[in-house]
C-alpha cells in the first residue's frame, strides 16, 4: 500500500501501524529550538476504537491503510450474520454479527449502510445517522402523567432497538431516530 | 539603524533541520525565500553599517501548528562590540517591552538536561534516554527504538525540557552543544565544547535565538558543508551555499552579537492567546 509523509497528515486519514488499521484523530507539530521537528498524532483503532498516541520524526512516512468504504444495502438478516448487496455491482457479502456488533439493532432490510472494508475484510457496519422505524411495542402512555414528571417511556422498534420515546407516541407509529445516540428525534407523517 | 534586505536569494541558508521554499525564477534558475535575514544583514555589517535591525517576514517550509506558521514575522538585530552577557540582558529588555517586567534565569543546556531528566547529554546512552522518555509516559517504545541518539536527545528537549522552561519569568538557555552552534562562536568549557548561543523561553515557548556571531569564514563553510552532508544522509536535497556571504565574511565581520525573535509568538504571549492564528490575520492551519 502507498505511504504518506508527516507533512500530509490530517484528521480522518486512515493509516496502518504495525499491521493494525487506525484513523488519525489528532495532529500536533512540535519543534525544539532549531532541531529535529516531530509530529504527534492521536490514532483511533478502526476495529476496537482504542485511542493511542504515536510520535513521528518530521518527514517520516507511514503506510496508508488499505481501507475502503462502500455503501451496501441490507438484503436480509440470518441468525449469525447479515447479507448486503452493492447496488452498482450486484456483489453480495455476508457480514458476521461479531463485526456488526451493537449496530445490529439498526439493521432494517432495504436500507443502505456504510461498510468499512480493511484488507478485503469488512470490519465495520455504520447505519445512516437518522433512520425511520416503527414502534412495535410500547405501553399506551397515561394521558396527563405529569404528576410523576415522566415524559418518556420505553419502546421497541421493528429493527430491534430499545429506545425511550415521548409518552404520546403510540404502538404502530413511525418515528425518526438518531442512531449515533439511540435517541428519539421526532414522529414521521 | 533599520535596514530592509531582500527576501529572495540565489542561495539558501544551509541547515540540517530547516527547509526553505524555492521558486523557479526561470525554468532553470531556482531562487529561495529566506528563513531569516541573517546573511544579508551580516554582509551589511561587513560593509560598515554599524548596529542594525530589521523586522520582516521569513519563510520556513514546514508543518503549521499552534506555534508555527510557514510565514511569520522576525525581529532581528546586531550590535557590535557588546559583551555577550549584556546582549542577553538587552534581548530580555526588548521582550519586556511587550511582556512586562519579567526577570530571567540563566540555565546551561547541560544543566537543563541534568535538572529535568537526570541525564548528562554528553555521556547518556540511548538506552538511558529511552528509559527517561518511557517513564514520562510520553512515547511508545515502538517509536523510541526507531530513533538514533541525536533524535532521542531532541525529543527529550522538545517534549520534556522545553515545556518546563520559562515558568515565572524568562529562562535563558545557553551554552549550547557545539554541534548546535549554527552561526555562533564556540569555546571549550572544561570537557565540553559549547557554542555562544542562547535561546529565551517563556511559558515553554521559544521566543529568541541569539549568538555571539561566528566571523571565521572557513569554519562557517565547514559547517555549511557538514549540514549539507547531514541533509543528504536524511534523504534531503543539498542547498546552494551562499558564496557572496562567505566572501564578505572573509573581508572581516566586526565582533558582534545578533538575535532573532519570533514576533508573532511574542504577541501571542502578550495577548494571552492560545495559537498564532489568534494573533495573525490569515494562517495556514
Amino acid at each position: 500500500m502507498a505511504q504518506i509523509g508527516t507533512n500530509e497528515f490530517k484528521a480522518g486519514l486512515k493509516v496502518e501501524i504495525e499491521g493494525e488499521p487506525y484513523v488519525m484523530v489528532g495532529i500536533e507539530f512540535v519543534k525544539p529550538g532549531k532541531g529535529q521537528p516531530f509530529t504527534r498524532t492521536k490514532l483511533k483503532h478502526l476495529k476496537t476504537g482504542r485511542v493511542i498516541e504515536r510520535t513521528f520524526k518530521s518527514g517520516e512516512k507511514v503506510e496508508i491503510a488499505d481501507v475502503e468504504e462502500l455503501k451496501m444495502r441490507l438484503l436480509y438478516k440470518e441468525p449469525n450474520s447479515a447479507v448486503f448487496m452493492d447496488d452498482n455491482s450486484f456483489e453480495q457479502i455476508t457480514i458476521g454479527n461479531s463485526v456488526i456488533g451493537e449496530n445490529d439493532k439498526w439493521l432494517m432490510e432495504e436500507i443502505c449502510y456504510d461498510i468499512t472494508i480493511y484488507k478485503g475484510e469488512p470490519i465495520e457496519v455504520v447505519p445512516p445517522t437518522f433512520m425511520e422505524m416503527e414502534v412495535v411495542e410500547t405501553d399506551p402512555g397515561a394521558r396527563g402523567d405529569t404528576a410523576s414528571g415522566r415524559v418518556l417511556k420505553p419502546a421497541l422498534t421493528n429493527s430491534g432497538a430499545k429506545i425511550q420515546v415521548p409518552i404520546f407516541v403510540k404502538q404502530g407509529e413511525k418515528i425518526k431516530v438518531d442512531t449515533r445516540t439511540g435517541e428519539y428525534v421526532s414522529r414521521v407523517q | 539603524m533599520e535596514v530592509d534586505t531582500p527576501i529572495m536569494s540565489r542561495f539558501a541558508p544551509v541547515d540540517e533541520h530547516i527547509e526553505v521554499f524555492s521558486l523557479l525564477f526561470t525554468q532553470d534558475k531556482k531562487v529561495f525565500l529566506h528563513s531569516s535575514p541573517e546573511y544579508a544583514m551580516k554582509r551589511l555589517l561587513v560593509q560598515g553599517m554599524g548596529d542594525i535591525y530589521q523586522m520582516g517576514h521569513v519563510f520556513r517550509k514546514e508543518e503549521s501548528g499552534r506555534l508555527h506558521n510557514p510565514e511569520f514575522t522576525m525581529v532581528e538585530w546586531y550590535r557590535l562590540h557588546i559583551d555577550y552577557q549584556a546582549f542577553i540582558e538587552e534581548t530580555v529588555q526588548f521582550l519586556n517591552i511587550f511582556l512586562g517586567g519579567l526577570s530571567y534565569t540563566l540555565l546551561s543546556y547541560r544543566e537543563a538536561f541534568l535538572q529535568f531528566s537526570g541525564l548528562d547529554y554528553l555521556t547518556a546512552s540511548s538506552e538511558q534516554i529511552i528509559e527517561v522518555l518511557l517513564r514520562r509516559g510520553v512515547f511508545s517504545s515502538q517509536d523510541l527504538c526507531r530513533w538514533d541518539r541525536q533524535t532521542l536527545l531532541y525529543s527529550l528537549l522538545s517534549f520534556i525540557i522545553e515545556p518546563r522552561l520559562g515558568k515565572n519569568g524568562f529562562t535563558v538557555l545557553f551554552d549550547y552543544p557545539a554541534q548546535e552552534a549554527a552561526l555562533a562562536r564556540t569555546f571549550l568549557k572544561g570537557d565540553e565544547r559549547v557554542a555562544e548561543r542562547f535561546e529565551i523561553y517563556y511559558e515553554g515557548i521559544e521566543l529568541a535565538n541569539g549568538y555571539h556571531e561566528l566571523a571565521d569564514p572557513l569554519e562557517q563553510r565547514r559547517r555549511f558543508e557538514e549540514a549539507n552532508s547531514a541533509r543528504i544522509k536524511a534523504g534531503k536535497e543539498i542547498l546552494p551555499i551562499d558564496e557572496e556571504f562567505l566572501s564578505d565574511l572573509a573581508k572581516g565581520l566586526p565582533d558582534c552579537c545578533g538575535v532573532a525573535i519570533g514576533f508573532d509568538r511574542c504577541m501571542l504571549l502578550r495577548h494571552k492567546a492560545q495559537a498564532l492564528s489568534d494573533v495573525m490575520p490569515f494562517t495556514w492551519q
